[in-house]
Parts: C-alpha cells; structure tokens; sequence
C-alpha cells in the first residue's frame, strides 16, 4: 500500500509533465496548424542548455533562464520554416509538417548526442534538484521529494492559467476560434499569422518551464529522451484526440500513473514497454482518441 | 567482388527496399513506420530458424517475409484507414516493443545481437556474388510490381486518397481496404529485407533497427521524391553513399547531414527531387519518339507532384 501511494504522488508529477507537453502540442496543432513531433525534443535541448550554464556559471537562475529563453528561441526559429510550409497548404499536406519536425528532431538529437558531455547523459546539480536537502515528506517507504512537489504545484498553477488565458482572454479567444475555424476567424479580422506567431511563444515559453521542471524532476537527460517524449505526447494527444486540451489533461496524468504503477512492481526496461503496450492496444482499438478529434478529419 | 563494394551496393538494395516500403502506404498518406518492426522481427526469426533448426536460406526468406505480412495485416485491421498520426505512432510503439523484447530476452543475445548467421554457400566471394545478385532480384521485383500498381485503378485510388479521401469514398473507393493493402505489402517487404539484411551482416544488433534507420528511409523517400517510386532509386545510392566518401571526422554527423537535407529539400522542393509530372513527361518522350506532347492534365494538382 506505502509503494501505491509513494508511486501515486510519483506519477502525478510525471504526469504533470505529459501534461505541460501534450497542452503544447494541442496549442500548436490546433492554432499554428501543425503537428510538432519535435517539440519535446527542443525540450529536451533546453535542459542541455540549461545544464551548460548551471555547469558554466554555478548559478542556479541562470540556468532556468537559459533553459526558459532557449526553448522560446527554438520555437520562433522554427516558426518561419512551418509557415513556409502552411502557405503552400494548397499543394502540401499536414503530414509535411511532421516529416518537417522529424527532420528537426533528428537534426536536434543527434547534435545531443555528439557534442554535450561528450554524448554522455548529464546530471544537474544537487542545488538545481534539491535532492542534497533529502525528502520532503518521509513516512515509512513513502518518500515524497521536493521535485515531485514542485513539479506538481507548478504543473497544476500553469495548466490553470494556461486553460485561464485560452477560455477567458481575448488571445486566447482567438486561438480557439482559429482551431475552429481559420477561414472565418480570417473574416472577423483576426490575424492568422500575428496569432501564429504568438502560439509559437507560447508554447516556447511552456516548454522552456516543462524543461525546467523536468530538470528538477529527473535530475538528469539525455539524447534520446527527447524522441522517448516525443512518442508519448504523441500518443497522449492521439488517445486524447488530436487537438484536444482537455482529454491530453486527463490521458497525460493517467499515463503519469500508470508508469509510475508499472515502474513500482516492474525493472526499468520493461515498465517504459509495458506503457507503450498499453498505449498500443488504446490506439489501436482507438485510432481517432477516447475524447474526439477537435480538428476534421480531412485537415489530418 | 571487395567487401567494401559488396556492403555498399547490398545496403543500397536494403534501403531501395525499406524507402519503398514507406512509399507504398505514403500513397495514401500514411507513414508506415511499422516496416521497420517487421524487418526487426523476420532479422532475428531468420537467424534464430538457421542458427538452431538449419533451415535452408529460401524457407527463411519466405517465412520472414509471410511473417512480416502477416503481422502487418493483422495491425492493418485497425489501423488500415487510420489518420497519418496514429499510424506513425503505432509504427514507432512497435519498434520500440521489438527493440525492448530484443535487448532483455536471452535467446535474441541482448543488446549485443546475434553473430556467426550461416553463408548461403561457403566462398566468401561467391557467397557476395550470389547475395548481390538475390537482393538485386528482389529489389526488380518489387519495382517491377510497384510500377504495375502506380499504373492500375488501385494505384489511381490510392492517389485519389491522397488527395481528398471523401472525393475517393463517393466514387465507391474503400480506404481501409487499400490501406490494409498497402500496409501489409509494405511490412511484407520489411519482413523479406529483414532476412536479406541478416544474410548481408551475418550478425544483427537492436542496434540495427533504431529511429536513425527510419531518418534515413524517410530522407531517401522525401529527397527523392514521394509521389513516385523512381526518387528513391536516385536518391538511395547517393544519400547511402556520399558520407561514405567524407572525412572520418564528418562520417559521425551523418544523421545531422541526412536532417539537415530533408529540412531543405521540404522547404525548396516539398514534392522531392522527382516528381509524378517529370516522370509522365519523360515517358510521353519515350512513347511519342520526341515528339512534344503535352502531358495528360492530372486529376488533381497533388496527385500530379
């Protein structure tokens, strides 16, 4: 029982992190139109960048600052190559702009994979993780950490004002009625481009402080993590249904648990597989989501 | 024959093969990822069935590529007409199923593979020889029956869901039919190149059969061209090959190279290197002996990159 409830508060802060991934995926596919395979990759680069200047510097701060700046830059990099690709929608499908991120992706970890620590996966210091102070919460063989607890709390305050700025602001009014409808989001005067663009801060933004959290969380990265996440927010969002912020909330905490349950009774490698069984056989008897597409069918 | 030559021109035909695979399912609109799964599993059936049962190099070579359709029918079931997304995500979920069960099952020889797989005949130079003249069999085979099917009414369906997959279903054409179709051809030729590949190697890792190996069938295929099957025949000997010819230094960054071209060729040229229309044009100068003839308009403006 001490193991279920140890393992339970484990995957919620797992699951917070699927979370903060799947919602901006959701965001970018349903506003900027695309399906961005590689977004927890650029993820993944933050924590690299975050870790050089922890390792550089010694200063903590700049670290999420890095961290933070460097996820929003990758994305606004990247932005001008999808809308390249988006304004040729007449003779180029959706599906260009996953083989687009693929690329990006593959580009991104195999760079990973050369140069920082020398290919080595990297640690983050103890002053980043806090994992020197011990647990924060200790009974019995219930340990809860710091990390969980903060990545919890966060996960929890910025899918709030997350959901907060979509249903309740005028930008975020806009991101829905273009997930709705562009062409006649287009008509009432709101700029597809200008909102675009904003999405993709957004959702750099989101990632540079999921990075952070991850950081915390884990305490350490490598590479191929980043194409690990890749698949699973992949899969959240599919058994969610594509476009869907609410089920991606709902199936992200879920897979947090269950790979934590699964890990808990499991050895490594085989807990990460049966999580994919899972995830397979939901797909697969599920292949439009458990929550419903948010996008037409003929737009994917 | 050198070693050198053999590798290079065996491992062309393998990625000749595995590019198609993804092309055939692509005609649809579908990246079937799963191929590389399929070539995994039948790699390490082959070497298994004539390590320990001596099966002879035909047998394995129609078991694994029966059990490689086999598996792709089976998944094609649910997924036949499934959206690109779900489909790619099957396809990387069992890779990395394959790869797990690979690496922690004892007699797939864990991470480090599987060694000392059986010559078809006992020279070495006649056993390159005999080996380059099967791959290459296989591989016009495949081509040839690729090219009949671009050309028949299956084909012309397929482009038509491609373009408009409701367009498709009113003229009576079933999606999930031609998908399940195309998805069990593709695993089946993942599944006969998995077994080609084990005989080439004589040894298979889990390394082997990794999200690298789908980067580079992807970038020969989108390189080359998607929209026919001729841009992967261009395309696979040169991208296979040119890091080859660079400095050792340079040979790391293959995979860099290999994303960096397909973020380019996406961005100048979406459709690829060769297109369906270049294609037309060029067999319109063949039939007409150089007399200029304007191509048959396409059915639609996709259909025809």
């Amino acid at each position: 029982m001490n193991v279920l409830t140890a393992q339970f508060f484990n995957g919620l802060a797992i699951g917070s992190i699927y979370v903060l991934l799947a919602t901006g995926f959701n965001l970018l596919l349903l506003v900027a139109r695309i399906i961005h395979f590689a977004f927890p990759v650029a993820v993944v680069f933050s924590m690299y960048i975050s870790w050089i200047l922890i390792t550089l510097t010694g200063n903590v701060l700049a670290g999420i600052a890095g961290g933070i700046v460097s996820a929003v830059l990758i994305n606004m990099l990247t932005a001008p190559m999808f809308q390249h690709i988006m304004n040729k929608r007449e003779s180029v499908d959706i599906n260009t702009t996953m083989v687009l991120s693929m690329g990006l992706g593959m580009i991104i970890t195999d760079i990973l994979s050369h140069t920082f620590n020398q290919g080595f996966p990297i640690a983050f210091p103890d002053t980043l993780t806090g994992n020197d102070k011990g647990a924060l919460i200790s009974s019995g063989l219930i340990s809860i950490s710091r990390g969980q607890i903060l990545t919890l709390a966060v996960g929890v305050v910025f899918v709030v004002i997350l959901f907060q700025l979509l249903y309740k602001s005028r930008i975020g009014r806009a991101f829905r009625a273009i997930a709705e409808d562009p062409n006649e989001a287009k008509l009432v005067g709101i700029p597809l481009l200008k909102t675009g663009l904003k999405s993709y801060a957004l959702t750099g933004l989101l990632g540079g402080v999921t990075a952070v959290l991850m950081s915390v969380l884990l305490g350490s990265a490598s590479a191929g993590l980043g194409d690990q996440l890749g698949h699973k927010v992949l899969a959240v969002s599919i058994i969610a249904g594509l476009g869907n912020l609410t089920g991606g909330l709902i199936v992200g905490l879920l897979l947090g648990i269950l790979e934590a349950l699964i890990q808990g009774y499991f050895a490594g490698s085989w807990s990460n597989a049966i999580s994919f069984a899972v995830m397979l056989i939901v797909i697969l008897a599920k292949p439009r989501g458990i929550f419903g597409l948010k996008l037409r069918f003929q737009e994917i | 024959m050198t070693l050198t030559l053999f590798y290079y021109l065996a491992i062309t035909a393998i990625y000749i093969l595995m590019s198609w695979s993804v092309y055939l399912p692509y005609r649809i609109g579908q990246l079937h990822f799963m191929t590389v799964a399929n070539m995994a599993i039948s790699a390490y059936f082959s070497a298994l069935m004539t390590i320990h049962f001596s099966w002879p190099f035909p047998l394995v070579l129609l078991a694994g590529t029966l059990l490689g359709a086999l598996t792709g029918f089976a998944v094609s079931t649910a997924v036949g007409d499934a959206p690109c997304f779900a489909v790619v995500i099957v396809g990387f979920t069992f890779i990395y199923l394959t790869k797990t069960v690979i690496e922690n099952v004892e007699i797939f020889g864990g991470p480090l593979g599987i060694f000392n797989i059986p010559k078809i005949i006992n020279s070495s130079s006649g056993n390159r020889i005999l080996l380059i003249i099967i791959v290459y069999f296989f591989v016009f085979l495949t081509g040839f029956f690729i090219n009949r099917f671009d050309r028949s009414k299956l084909g012309r369906a397929a482009s038509t869901i491609f373009v408009d997959r409701n367009i498709a279903v009113s003229f009576g054409v079933n999606p999930k039919k031609i998908g399940m179709f195309l998805q069990t051809w593709s695993s089946a030729i993942g599944g006969m190149s998995g077994v080609l590949y084990a005989f080439i190697m004589r040894g298979i890792s889990p390394n082997h059969f990794t999200f690298n190996f789908i980067g580079i069938c992807m970038t020969i295929l989108f390189v080359g061209g998607y929209s026919t099957m001729w841009g992967t025949l261009l395309a696979a000997p040169i991208l296979w090959g040119f890091p080859l010819i660079l400095p050792e230094s340079l040979q790391a960054w293959n995979i860099v190279i290999y994303g960096i071209l397909l973020v380019i060729i996406l961005l100048l040229k979406p459709e690829g290197i060769i297109t369906r229309v270049m294609v037309q044009r060029v067999e319109n100068i063949r039939l007409f002996s150089g007399k200029k003839v304007t191509p048959k308009s396409p059915s639609n403006k996709k259909a025809a990159q």
